[in-house]
């Protein structure tokens, strides 16, 4: 009996010290890390926001619209959007707001930079926890982001989803999260009325892939590509199976 | 002299992936690049380094009947610290590696050396046994991660090996859990059969 009490009082100690250790380095790590995320996405904002415009300095403003929910409610977080305007002569040069889309094991957050009439000029992963190789490598912007660029809320949508977006390869559901969560922001900013209905499209910055395609193209492109879509479809949902 | 044994034995004739089947689970989850065996390989070694150092320190003090309890109290504190002290100073390494730090936990070659080695030897072999397992596990996934990248990606270290036409219709299942146990076996099999070869010869 006195065994066991002896025992416990030092099990007890070891793990008073580790809980004492842990909790005094947090209070002083953690308002540097809280610090580091803000500046993190700062730099995200900026690099992200210029994209719109060019050169000129840039205002960010928080604007709240009513009714405009996280379309995926389960992230416990609504839609933020953020406008940006140029700062001296304060014209108006689009928003940025953030994409919660459920991946294959993480919800991903992708900041997308849109200007006034609701064409994406550049976007970028804020967060994610996918698969290591496959699913993480959306972090690379050639793989799928650059492929948004020009596009409005009706042009992103994956090849699979008869859309004429490319999947990355054997991450289906990873490029699903992203391409769907931008699409419904943009239909939701659309709704509430943020984009001029404009003709923007020749302002749009040059992009490598042109949204542009002749209707038999997308057609046949479609049907040749069925065989392989079923292929990486499969390996698709298999992502990450290790973890 | 026991010293240099204690420091070579995880490497090869120990090693803690081929030979002791220690620590699959993020081997086989982090080898799908070069550049995350590497990354978690310094990780795991600088943990279990230090897990080893402090088991073996205290290993007079601690009661056996709660060892392990107080082991994994040892390495998680550990761990937990790391994460928190990188994350806040060095930026830029907490987030390559940033990944592997909670997977380091679960590491069992950590609680496996701790209790294999660290808790009846003093504390000089304990580091010299980390340090070289520590270098036979990254050893072991860089080896695994090779294939797997240049059969799955096609490239190695991020540098485009096999070029473009491979690229884009690479041997996906190198990638996927899968292929990372068949791959494994694999080279399992190929040591086994060296090994023997080496015993009926001499």
């Amino acid at each position: 009996m006195a065994d066991i009490t002896k025992i416990g009082l030092i099990l007890m100690f070891v793990a008073l010290v580790a809980a004492v250790g842990l909790g005094f380095v947090n209070r002083i790590t953690a308002p540097i890390i809280e610090i580091q995320e803000e500046m993190k996405k700062q730099e995200a904002m900026n690099s992200v926001a210029g994209t719109l415009t060019s050169g000129d300095s840039l205002a960010f403003d928080s604007i709240a619209v009513d009714g405009l929910a996280n379309p995926y409610a389960a992230c416990g977080d609504t839609l933020k959007i953020v406008k940006v305007t140029t700062e001296p002569d304060s014209v108006e040069a689009g928003y940025l707001f953030i994409a919660y889309g459920k991946g294959y094991s993480s919800t991903l957050q992708t900041m997308v930079a849109v200007d006034m009439s609701g064409l994406v000029h550049g976007s970028t992963i804020l967060y994610q926890m996918e698969t290591p190789g496959l699913g993480a490598n959306v972090t690379d912007p050639d793989k799928l982001l650059i492929k948004f660029n020009g596009r409005d809320s009706q042009g992103i949508l994956l090849r699979k989803d008869t859309g004429d977006i490319d999947a990355m390869t054997g991450c289906t559901i990873t490029s699903r999260a992203v391409a769907d969560a931008v699409r419904d922001g943009l239909e939701a900013m659309d709704e509430v009325g943020l984009f001029t209905d404009a003709e923007g499209g020749e302002e749009v910055s040059p992009q490598p892939d042109s949204q542009v395609r002749d209707p038999e193209d997308v057609e046949s492109a479609a049907t040749s590509v069925d065989s392989t879509v079923v292929v990486s479809d499969e390996t698709g949902e298999s992502e990450g199976g290790a973890e | 002299m026991s010293l240099k044994r204690d420091f070579t034995a995880g490497i090869l004739r120990e090693n803690p992936v081929f030979k002791l089947a220690l620590g699959l689970c993020p081997f086989l989850a982090v080898t799908t690049s070069v550049e995350n065996a590497l990354g978690m390989g310094a990780a795991a070694t600088f943990v279990l380094v230090c897990s080893n150092f402090l088991v073996s320190l205290f290993r007079k003090v601690i009661p056996s009947k709660v060892r392990i309890p107080c082991y994994i109290i040892i390495i998680a504190t550990f761990v937990t610290l790391v994460d928190m002290i990188m994350h806040a100073f060095v930026p830029a390494l907490h987030q390559s590696l940033g990944l592997f730090i909670p997977l380091i936990v679960v590491n069992c070659i950590i609680l496996g050396r701790a209790e294999g080695f660290a808790n009846k030897n003093p504390v000089i072999n304990s580091v010299a046994d980390g340090i070289g397992m520590g270098i036979g596990f990254t050893l072991a996934m860089v080896i695994l991660a090779t294939f797997r990248e240049l059969l799955g990606n096609g490239t190695w270290l991020n540098f485009n090996v096999l070029g473009e036409k491979f690229q884009n219709q690479p041997l996906l299942i190198a990638i996927l859990a899968p292929g990372a146990f068949i791959l494994l076996a694999f080279i399992m099999g190929t040591l086994n059969i060296l090994e023997a070869r080496k015993k009926g010869g001499s």
